[in-house]
């Protein structure tokens, strides 16, 4: 049948990509229908229970500016926060939670089934409706048919999802859950490029079969950090520790005695996976001179024994696994609730979409989360909310937005994705970010919640902290940079104190601030200084933003070389082969990416700087010219 | 940068009378040229020895024709080469066939440009033939030689090697600090740190000789005229040399001279031409001279020992910057039987010679390579402007680069730029290629 009730925006999946999505389309004012073969597993934390890390935690930041769900969920259900790499500099600084994956869930579940203009609906998804190229909706299990004028799908491992186990394997969307077989089967025929990755996960263990007192214990910190630009800190549960223990020469003898049973090492698993989080025996093999590796015990959750000890993901036969836990300090003991397992799945080139995660084939459908390579709640969450809102944006025909690489890690994900494409299950790290001074979690809102607002993304009350945060930092900027000291006005005892030493001539407050030693609390202690602000966020971005002035500058320079190429827009379809002079490679680059400006042009691997040349050529004497050119044709023709 | 797939044609070969003459031309169709002049493309890269013909079917010159069919050639695309007699009255014909049926003059540099944009040779590579194109002397040649061959390049490489062992400890120290990576590694940061900053003082060093070799020295020398300038001239570029004026016949003395010692080029201007005059063309010259000897590398100062410096010297002199390095030099001491000597008073070098004997032109010879800052050594490349100032570029950033621990972004951010400095050099290292550096380094992952 047709569902009676036409949508602007459809969301298949109900993960950290489909959650976000559906949220932000709906606070749009789009009519959103989130479709989910489950609604018990809506904002299922499917592998470690945490949430943030390095580059992590700024994506989740950014989603928070936007008005996102996951910062403040985490707020919500976060049993342990910490702040790593606090000594190492604002930009590199990112917050990290455990969460309680039951209380996490309820927090999504709680916000989705509040949220206005949104529908959930549990069924699986078999079927996309098609207009030609344009995607027009969807059609679940039982035959229902559903219309809306975008689809964002975020189907996650679920999309021929195999599972392993030793030299067993199955299909699965998850431990626990069905895949997506028609679904994958249907975008197979559509002929998107499509490929394979790998994840995997360790065997879970029962907190009571665990002996703490052998391990080190590892504490959130003191105070606890919120995540949220709108969190509390009264809104955290009960917080817990997580426990440090390692493998040893025996774990390993044990690991190696059964990769003949691997399916990784025996060739059954054919998908890549990622080189960061490899799983025990890929790490005892590629580094078989380390005779340790460190394992964290993670707490599941306040209301359950189950933890996760991560470190050890694995997809060796139980009875290895069995051996291996018991091998390890402090597990001798321990009962496997779940084994681990390897999964791999299905997922699109995503240098098949554009930078609004629009597919380049069909219009109106969109891919998010590991559908497009990728990995991780966090990247997964960023993609579910661009998306969403690009898919909203479609359906009202308003132009698509996505954040420059100066302007967000959302925007660098994006790029790297769809310019260079994946190799392993992507992950975001903040090497990966050229203006990773500028893109910290500290300023994630002041870079992006007021494009958030005028998106429709931000409601009132964000809106209105946020705008007197802004204003406050303004002015107690204008503030420093008004008050002047002089070496007469300066006691020598304090000067040396708050300075390190006396100044030789007069200076604005401001200057003082820029100064790697000075902080804005020594600062304020001055007797010249006033009173400074209570703030302590407002006086953190006034310190930050005066000591990075100069890194910041510096790097604008440089995004300013770049916009000319940023918003130099390439012709959508275009046969490369025309441009004259263009290598045969480069030309299947081009021709397979279709970049949609000459800055991502420019990203591609292998573009050499004569390619970028030529196409600049070819774009100033204008594509029609070319394309009558005889002499070219017939030579891509001979050497083809 | 105007790349252009029509047919390019130029005589290859110097100017001037030659043994073999070369037209090349380049395009991506040359059948009709190669049929009118020779019959038809002869086989890929073999030696055809043909007639040459002109529009009438009559022979301009017998010679060999060669075919390289792109993208094996050097444009990267089809080449053909006719390899005729020199003399330019012969070349010039058969250059003139070849534009008749269609080819365009190339433009200077224009074959090297397309083999660049056709990734037949990568920026340094390409600029390095322009330079051997250009060079003016035989050490340049070599040097342009070895540039080519990609020596530069491989320095550079090299370089580039080091920093990205540095930046993979400090990137991966930000971006996984709940790992245990190896901590010696990290230890030897700051030694890491101070061996990229020499080696990268020393290319910058030896590129710098390479400019100095391209653009040469400029050396002001003030002497009268009867002092013993000319042989001194003489005696200090050596025999296999001869002297060039530049601007002949706009003035009745020659005031622009290049000698080249040890292949450095240096362009002496003798300030005996600064002389007061009222021809027009005369004045233009001496003006342009004078704006030239302000930014001159030092001064080299003639004096006969029998007489002291004279009033007109005395002017050119405070027309000077105090800063040049200036070079005394007595001259004629054979007539004083004293021998060759450098003296130093008062930060002041003297220098005591005979022109006319030589005895103390080594003296010279190695105080003006010292001041102009040249090292005769193995390994110099021929830099460009463009090289130096990315070299000087990454030099700065890792001068700014301490690590304190509380800044290591800043640090991670400086090593990040230096890099990026090379990267125009050599091409373009990517955050993946760091990441999977880091990735085969350390065992990486919970």
């Amino acid at each position: 049948m047709n569902y009676p009730k036409e949508f602007d925006v459809i969301v298949v999946g109900g993960g950290h990509a489909g959650t976000e999505a559906a949220l932000a389309s709906a606070r749009m004012g789009r009519k959103t229908l989130l479709l989910t073969h489950n609604v018990e597993t809506l904002g299922m934390m499917s592998c470690n229970p945490s949430i943030g890390g390095i580059g992590k935690g700024h994506l989740v930041k950014e989603i928070d500016a936007l008005g996102g769900a996951m910062a403040a969920a985490t707020d919500e259900a976060g049993i342990q926060f910490r702040i790593l790499n606090s000594s190492k500099g604002p930009a590199v600084r990112a917050t990290r939670a455990q969460a309680d994956r039951a209380l996490y869930k309820q927090a999504i579940r709680a916000r989705l089934e509040n949220q206005q203009n949104l529908w959930i609906f549990q069924q699986a998804v078999d079927d996309l409706l098609l207009d030609g190229e344009r995607v027009s909706g969807v059609v679940t299990q039982l035959g229902l048919h559903f219309y809306a004028k975008s689809v964002v799908l975020t189907t996650g491992t679920f999309l021929c999802g195999l599972i392993h186990i030793g030299l067993t394997n199955y299909q699965a969307g998850r431990a626990g859950d069905p895949p997506s077989v028609s679904l994958s089967h249907r975008l197979r025929e559509m002929q998107l490029p499509i490929a394979r990755l790998k994840t995997g996960t360790p065997p879970r263990i029962d907190g009571r079969s665990i002996d703490y007192s052998v391990m080190l214990e590892q504490p959130g910190d003191t105070p606890a950090p919120v995540f949220s630009f709108m969190g509390r800190i009264e809104q955290h549960p009960q917080q817990l520790p997580c426990w440090i223990t390692q493998t040893n020469s025996q774990t390993h003898d044990i690991i190696r005695g059964g990769l003949d049973r691997s399916p990784l090492f025996t060739g059954v698993i054919e998908g890549v996976g990622p080189r960061y989080c490899p799983s025990i025996e890929d790490k005892i093999t590629r580094f078989a001179d380390k005779d340790s590796h460190q394992i964290f015990i993670e707490p599941e959750g306040l209301t359950t024994h189950e933890v996760y000890p991560n470190g050890i993901s694995t997809s060796l036969p139980f009875d290895v696994q069995l051996a291996l836990v018991h091998s390890i300090k402090g597990m001798e003991n321990a009962h496997i609730t779940r084994p681990g397992y390897a999964i791999e799945y299905d997922y699109f080139d995503p240098r098949g979409l554009k930078k609004s995660l629009e597919t380049k084939a069909i219009s109106g459908l969109f891919f998010a989360g590991q559908i497009n390579g990728t990995t991780g709640y966090e990247e997964a969450a960023a993609q579910g909310l661009l998306a969403g809102l690009n898919a909203a944006r479609h359906a009202n025909n308003e132009e698509s937005w996505c954040p420059r690489r100066d302007e967000a890690y959302l925007g660098v994900l994006v790029d790297d994705l769809i310019t260079r494409g994946v190799t392993e299950p992507y992950r975001m790290f903040t090497s990966r970010a050229e203006y990773r001074l500028q893109l910290r979690e500290d300023n994630a809102d002041l870079r992006l919640t007021e494009t958030g607002r005028k998106l429709g993304l931000v409601d009132d009350v964000r809106w209105a902290a946020f705008d007197s945060k802004r204003e406050a930092i303004a002015i107690e900027q204008e503030r420093l940079k008004s008050i002047w000291v002089n070496p007469a006005m300066l006691a020598q005892a304090d000067a040396e104190r708050v300075l390190g030493k006396g100044i030789e001539r007069e200076y604005a407050l401001y200057e003082l601030l820029r100064r790697p030693d000075v902080n804005y609390a020594g600062l304020m202690s001055l007797p010249c200084a006033g009173t400074g602000v209570a703030d302590a966020k407002v006086a953190e971005q006034v310190e930050i933003q005066a000591k990075y002035q100069g890194y910041i500058e510096r790097q604008r320079e440089e995004i300013t070389r770049q916009e000319n190429y940023e918003n130099t827009s390439l012709p959508q379809k275009m046969d490369y082969r025309v441009v004259r002079g263009l290598s045969i490679e480069a030309q299947q680059k081009l021709n397979l990416h279709q970049p949609e400006t000459m800055g991502q042009a420019a990203r591609i691997s292998g573009m050499t700087p004569a390619a970028i040349s030529l196409l600049l050529v070819h774009l100033k004497r204008g594509f029609n010219h070319a394309e009558t050119n005889k002499p070219v044709t017939e030579k891509v023709e001979k050497s083809a | 940068m105007l790349p252009k797939s029509d047919n390019i044609a130029a005589i290859a070969t110097a100017p001037g009378r030659g043994g073999i003459g070369v037209v090349r031309i380049s395009g991506q169709n040359l059948g009709d040229i190669a049929l009118n002049i020779i019959g038809g493309l002869p086989p890929s890269r073999h030696a055809r020895y043909t007639p040459f013909k002109d529009a009438d079917g009559l022979v301009i010159d017998q010679g060999i024709a060669l075919f390289f069919p792109g993208p094996n050639s050097y444009t990267g695309e089809d080449v053909l080469e006719l390899q005729g007699h020199g003399g330019s009255a012969v070349l010039q014909l058969l250059l003139q066939r070849c534009l008749e049926l269609g080819a365009r003059l190339a433009l200077p540099g224009e074959f090297t440009q397309r083999a660049y944009l056709n990734d037949k040779l990568d920026l340094a590579q390409a600029e390095s033939v322009a330079d051997l194109i250009d060079a003016t002397t035989s050490q340049a040649a070599r040097s342009a030689v070895r540039s080519m061959m990609g020596d530069f390049s491989r320095v550079i490489k090299q370089l580039v090697s080091q920093l990205i062992d540095l930046r993979m400890l400090v990137e991966a120290m930000l971006d996984f600090p709940e790992e245990e990576l190896d901590v010696p590694d990290f230890t030897r940061r700051d030694a890491k740190l101070a061996e990229i900053r020499n080696d990268l003082q020393r290319t910058l060093e030896l590129a710098q000789q390479g400019s100095l070799l391209r653009e040469g020295a400029h050396v002001v020398l003030i002497g009268q005229p009867n002092v013993g300038k000319s042989s001194l001239l003489n005696c200090l570029s050596g025999e296999d040399v001869a002297l060039v004026s530049e601007i002949p016949g706009t003035t009745r003395d020659v005031i622009r001279q290049s000698i080249q010692l040890n292949g450095v080029p240096m362009h002496i201007i003798d300030t005996a031409g600064l002389r007061e005059t009222q021809d027009a063309v005369e004045q233009m010259g001496i003006a342009r001279t004078r704006i030239t000897i302000q930014k001159a590398d030092v001064i080299l100062l003639m004096l006969d020992a029998n007489h002291g410096i004279s009033e007109e010297d005395n002017k050119i002199l405070a027309e000077l910057p105090l800063s040049t390095q200036r070079l005394y030099i007595f001259n004629k001491i054979d007539l004083l039987q004293e021998e060759a000597r450098t003296e130093t008073i008062d930060g002041n070098e003297y220098i005591y010679l005979s022109a006319k004997s030589g005895k103390g032109i080594e003296l010279l010879r190695d105080k003006l390579l010292g001041v102009v800052g040249w090292h005769q050594e193995a390994g110099v490349f021929m830099a460009r402007e463009r090289h130096l100032t990315a070299l000087k570029k990454a030099q700065k950033h890792l001068e700014d680069a301490t690590y304190e621990g509380d800044r290591a972004e800043l640090f991670a951010e400086e090593l990040r730029l230096a890099q990026e400095a090379l990267n125009e050099i050599t091409g373009e290292f990517t955050a993946d290629d760091l990441l999977g550096e880091i990735f085969s380094r350390f065992c990486i992952g919970k």
